[in-house]
């Protein structure tokens, strides 16, 4: 008896597209535009999004008043009154030109005779510059230069690069490092934690003694914020101190407890393990509501027919938490796809790569070197694979989603 | 239902995304740098005085509380507000960012690493302030030379120190002989020298370790590169140097994860000979904090061979700031003579005004300012490169020289690589 | 019983105390921690299980100087405002998604499931300036960014929940004269209880644990909440590692009780519940 939502029917939903569309879709569509441009916050010249030429009057007026300021001190180190003459009249042309844009902030479209001026402006005052640095020893001598450099860079050519940075992105070797080691931590985390979790659930689904308090304590990892339990291993798995370094060094899983964070391998079975610790309770949550979703009676039909415990379990249990496992799946491989703090926090990408995911690598791109054209492309590509891999479990999910029975 | 029809969803991404491309065309791209769209809720209270928010991070001492209350009492018309930021400072530098970027005046005055000033001031995020230095007639040669060399980029001064910091060699004076401690003290010694040093004195009075520094794959990495190639004039050698100390005897197993945590608190349990570290470490010692098992009288402090790399905190102001005659009225205070007397005498920070360091007050709470390794190691520093892609490059020489160091192999890639990064 | 049983459950025991002992130790670990002095840390006091002079200094430093328990209060008011509104908004959005028909249905599926596949660091920067603009820096509106992490993934579990309750009970309903609304509330909500209060867990600790989005958006440490304080328990150089290990330990306990309290209404949902095909 499924109906048409009818007016208030849609209403439902529209809490949730608002919510979504302000706090998630907004941002992610910015993202998308940046992948279009050379957008590097660190360049005047490229902190924007710039379709077209574009003049920067802020950048313009603090260089003409700079190259003013620090002709008109140098004027003492020249002595040949014709050098001082070009002096004065070069201060002269550039306030009369930084006269006309004195009112104005920001960056405005220039004419292209406007635009002549200006570059006629940076090569006289260039020339000049050069010419004053040959003759005499002046005070301002090195920085001069860079500075009346900076009237040309006033001038803000477009940034747009259209796809070229997903070419460039296609044939980066550390992009594919950080895919493979992504794949890697998703893959052997997310199965490790699905049979932990899948054992879990069956075991906090029986009745057994002292359930409230296995249920409690198992959950605690999960209760620990991310941020803090990644501060906490980091400690565990220290050289010298860590209790978790010093054990394995004792049972010979490693030759040195230093190893764990310094060899490539070793970096990553910690983080992977410490991510195993710290998300099977969820993956257990997840896969215990659906078990109890499951109808006592079709258990007891099948011991009727003679199945023992294994088989029910491949033939009862298994088939009718599909939905949710591969519900869980979907969100845990998401979630593992974006590993950042555990990450971040344990080796930062250390030992020399060997741990970089995409998000560590996009996150370096975008703020710490501020290049946030190339770190929203490598995003880009992290959410195309994590869009392959969600495509998969919905059609593995195919029917069960949506229309029940 | 179908798989077509749940690809849609990723279509609609995709148109609403060429919607917003198409609205990007329009006047002025980014749109956010409205330079008037101001948060008021400080004006708004009809107080006399203007409130200027101090962007700076947390501080253990009592000295920028102290530091902010006396300049609130030393005039009538600005108050300084401040929340401290966070310690971790590639967190502080990502949240500065995300409030620059917006062209937001949250913070009218900022406190910087000495690294991000380059990328700061070359993104436009921070108001020169050479003009604002000659009404005040501050002279640049006033203040810490290495602090001021920072907060330059491309001819304009950016900003005043805020509190000086340089690398420094921590020894155990009772350890290591009278004629060895006064070569360390003059400066006039190489790595060679505290190698063998090391291998000499290690295991004396119960030491485990000969020499500690930084050199996990972080920031502090780059800083000892710095310090061990000489600012980058000799890659190799340095780098090889570093994997001699890597790989000798007296070295922690894990040196290769050493940060100053790690580095402070072996040496203040009296495990190392010899230590680089920055001078709060000198500070925990004197103050005797939990775990220290040292004194003052045992430890010594000399310049490292090749000098120490400058570090410390800066202080500019927002380009966005609607107050910035406050603004540079409290960078006025703060980095003169007064404030920094306050950050020297309450918080032990070296202090970036020069005339303090023979400033007998001074001097009384800060102990190693007397010390004539100290004095050396301040005349001896050098900086790490100036650039505004500072991270990038610091990024490159840290995962080359810590792929290098953690195998032994492939000194040349390493070389080539850091090479190849470095800013002419 | 047969020996052989008995044998079984023994083992079986014997694997699920094994198991808790593993899961429990580095948090076990860190209490110990907690009680050290920092010079006991490290070095070679680190693998003392019981500490040479145990100290409560680390806990007097973090409840009455470090304000942790301004921030437990901030974490518990953001984590249950995010979890009432998140679970309304999903559990409409997943009712109209598992019992009416209409076009576009699987796009808004598709959408919601494809927002929630970008890193967290894309979503601060926008929301950031939106923030700016509104004036809602350093304040509780917060939690309405949460959703970003916490939505998705409560609708879509909601929707798997809700197609397993058979529509039989909701046909009868509308004949006896209930609303949409009634419905709703009255049969499908508790029927699907197990799934709501997992969800709900999930969606408290995902808010409790979230710290990207409030450490740049709420600068101000009368607003911090609990995994922003303990990042402020360092020094320029170093972590406090005594007071972060105190930390840890208090501020689980608030969300053990949260877990447990929910975890009785999934076991009374099961019960309640009964009714099932």
């Amino acid at each position: 008896m499924k109906q048409k939502p009818g007016f208030t029917g849609w209403l439902y939903i529209v809490p949730t597209i608002a919510l979504i569309a302000v706090f998630s879709l907004w941002p992610v569509v910015q993202s998308m535009t940046y992948t279009l441009f050379d957008y590097k916050l660190n360049d005047p010249q490229k902190s924007g999004l710039y379709l077209n030429e574009r003049f920067n009057t802020n950048l313009f007026n603090e260089t003409a008043l700079y190259v003013s300021l620090f002709l008109e001190e140098d004027l003492a180190n020249i002595d040949e009154p014709n050098d001082q003459k070009a002096v004065e009249d070069a201060i002269t042309n550039i306030d009369e030109l930084a006269a006309v844009y004195e009112d104005k902030t920001d960056v405005i479209k220039i004419s292209s005779e406007e635009r002549d001026r200006i570059e006629g402006l940076h090569e006289q005052t260039a020339d000049l510059v050069a010419n004053l640095n040959n003759t005499y020893a002046l005070t301002h001598g090195e920085n001069l230069p860079l500075l009346v450099d900076d009237f040309k860079n006033s001038i803000i050519p477009s940034n747009f690069t259209g796809l070229s940075a997903y070419k460039d992105a296609l044939g980066d070797a550390r992009i594919q490092t950080a895919l493979w080691n992504t794949i890697i931590f998703t893959t052997v985390s997310v199965g490790i934690e699905f049979v932990l979790g899948l054992g879990l659930a069956l075991i906090l689904n029986k009745a057994i003694f002292g359930q409230g308090f296995v249920r409690t304590t198992s959950l605690i990892p999960w209760a620990i914020p991310t941020a803090v339990a990644a501060m906490m291993w980091s400690y565990l798995y220290d050289g010298s101190s860590g209790i978790v370094a010093h054990f394995f060094e004792n049972i010979g899983f490693v030759a040195q407890s230093q190893d764990l964070l310094l060899s490539g391998t070793g970096a990553m079975v910690s983080t992977i393990l410490a991510d195993v610790w710290k998300t099977t309770p969820y993956m257990a949550l997840l896969l215990l509501a659906g078990l109890q979703n499951i109808p006592k009676t079709l258990y007891e039909a099948a011991s009727i027919d003679g199945a023992g415990k294994i088989k029910s379990f491949f033939r009862v249990t298994l088939p009718l938490l599909k939905t949710s496992i591969l519900v869980a799946l979907l969100f845990r491989t998401l979630d593992a796809f974006r590993v950042f703090d555990l990450i971040y926090v344990l080796t930062g990408g250390g030992p020399g790569g060997a741990t970089e995911t995409m998000s560590i690598y996009a996150y370096k791109l975008m703020f710490g070197q501020t290049n946030f054209g190339y770190g929203s492309v490598v995003v880009m590509l992290m959410f195309g694979c994590v869009a392959i891999i969600a495509i998969i479990f919905v059609r593995l999910l195919g029917t069960n989603l949506l229309d029940r029975n | 239902m179908t798989i077509k029809n749940w690809k849609k969803g990723f279509w609609l991404l995709s148109i609403i995304f060429v919607l917003v491309l198409a609205a990007c065309s329009g006047d002025n791209g980014n749109g956010d740098n409205n330079a008037n769209a101001g948060n008021d809720d400080g004006d708004g209270k009809e107080t006399e005085r203007v409130t200027i928010k101090f962007g700076a991070q947390n501080d253990n001492t009592p000295a920028t509380e102290q530091l902010i209350a006396a300049f609130n009492d030393s005039q009538d018309d600005y108050t300084v507000e401040w929340d401290p930021l966070t310690n971790d400072s590639a967190q502080m530098h990502d949240q500065l960012l995300n409030s620059l970027t917006s062209g937001s005046s949250e913070y009218d005055v900022l406190s910087l690493d000495v690294v991000w000033a380059g990328e700061f001031a070359g993104a436009g995020f921070l108001e020169p302030i050479d003009v604002l230095m000659k009404d005040a007639e501050y002279s640049k040669d006033q203040f810490n030379a290495g602090s001021m060399a920072s907060g330059n980029y491309k001819g304009k001064q950016y900003t005043l120190p805020f509190f000086p910091d340089l690398g420094l060699l921590y020894y155990r004076s009772d350890i290591v002989s009278e004629e060895d401690a006064a070569m360390l003290d003059s400066g006039d010694y190489t790595y060679e020298d505290l190698f063998n040093m090391a291998e000499t004195y290690t295991g004396e009075a119960d030491t485990k370790y000969g020499f500690l520094y930084q050199s996990k794959q972080y920031e502090g990495l780059t800083v000892n590169v710095n310090e061990f190639t000489s600012a980058f004039a000799n890659i190799d050698t340095g780098l090889e140097m570093m994997h001699q100390f890597t790989a000798a005897d007296f070295s922690p197993d894990d040196l290769l994860n050493y940060t100053e945590g790690e580095t402070h608190t072996n040496f203040e349990q009296g495990n190392a000979v010899f230590a680089r570290n920055w001078p709060y470490q000198f500070g925990r010692i004197n103050g005797q904090e939990d775990g220290v098992t040292i004194t003052t009288d045992q430890v010594g402090i000399a310049p490292l061979p090749n000098g120490g790399s400058v570090g410390g905190w800066l202080l500019g102001i927002n380009k966005n700031s609607e107050h910035i005659d406050g603004a540079w009225a409290f960078i006025e205070f703060a980095a003169g003579e007064a404030g920094q007397k306050i950050m020297a005498t309450e918080g032990g920070y070296l202090p970036g005004f020069n005339t303090l360091l023979d400033d007998a007050d001074v001097k009384d709470a800060n102990i190693m300012l007397s010390y004539d390794g100290f004095k050396n190691a301040l005349s001896n520093t050098i900086a790490r490169p100036v650039s505004p892609d500072y991270n990038k490059v610091s990024d490159e020489i840290m995962i080359n020289a810590h792929k290098y160091l953690s195998s032994g192999e492939g000194l040349e890639d390493a070389v080539s690589g850091i090479e190849s990064i470095l800013p002419e | 019983m047969t020996t052989a049983k008995k044998r079984f459950l023994f083992s079986f025991g014997l694997i699920v105390i094994a198991y808790l002992f593993i899961m429990v130790f580095p948090f076990f670990w860190i209490f110990i921690t907690s009680f050290k002095s920092s010079g006991e840390i490290f070095g070679s006091g680190a693998f003392n299980v019981i500490p040479d002079n145990p100290t409560f200094a680390n806990y007097v430093t973090v409840l009455f100087e470090k304000g942790i328990i301004k921030a437990i209060f901030n974490s518990l008011i953001v984590a249950s405002t995010t979890t009432v509104y998140v679970i309304i908004v999903a559990t409409f959005c997943a009712y109209a998604i598992s019992r009416f028909t209409f076009k576009g249905k699987s796009i808004l599926l598709g959408l919601i499931l494809a927002v929630s596949m970008f890193p967290q660091m894309v979503i601060t920067g926008p929301v950031y300036n939106l923030f700016y603009e509104l004036g809602w820096l350093n304040s509780y509106m917060i939690v309405l960014p949460y959703s970003t992490i916490t939505l998705p993934m409560a609708v879509w579990i909601l929707v798997t929940h809700f197609n397993q309750i058979p529509l039989a009970l909701e046909e009868s309903a509308t004949i006896d004269g209930a609303s949409r609304v009634q419905t709703l509330t009255r049969i499908v909500f508790p029927l699907a209880a197990p799934g709501v209060f997992t969800t709900a867990i999930i969606t408290f600790i995902a808010a409790w644990n979230e710290f990207l989005l409030t450490i740049t958006m709420n600068s101000e440490s009368s607003y911090h909440t609990v995994p922003v304080a303990i990042s402020f328990l360092r020094t320029q150089f170093s972590i406090l590692w005594g007071e972060v290990a105190a930390a840890t330990a208090v501020v689980t306990i608030p969300t053990l009780i949260i877990v447990l309290v929910f975890q009785k209404q999934i076991v009374s949902g099961l019960t309640s519940g009964g009714v099932k095909e």
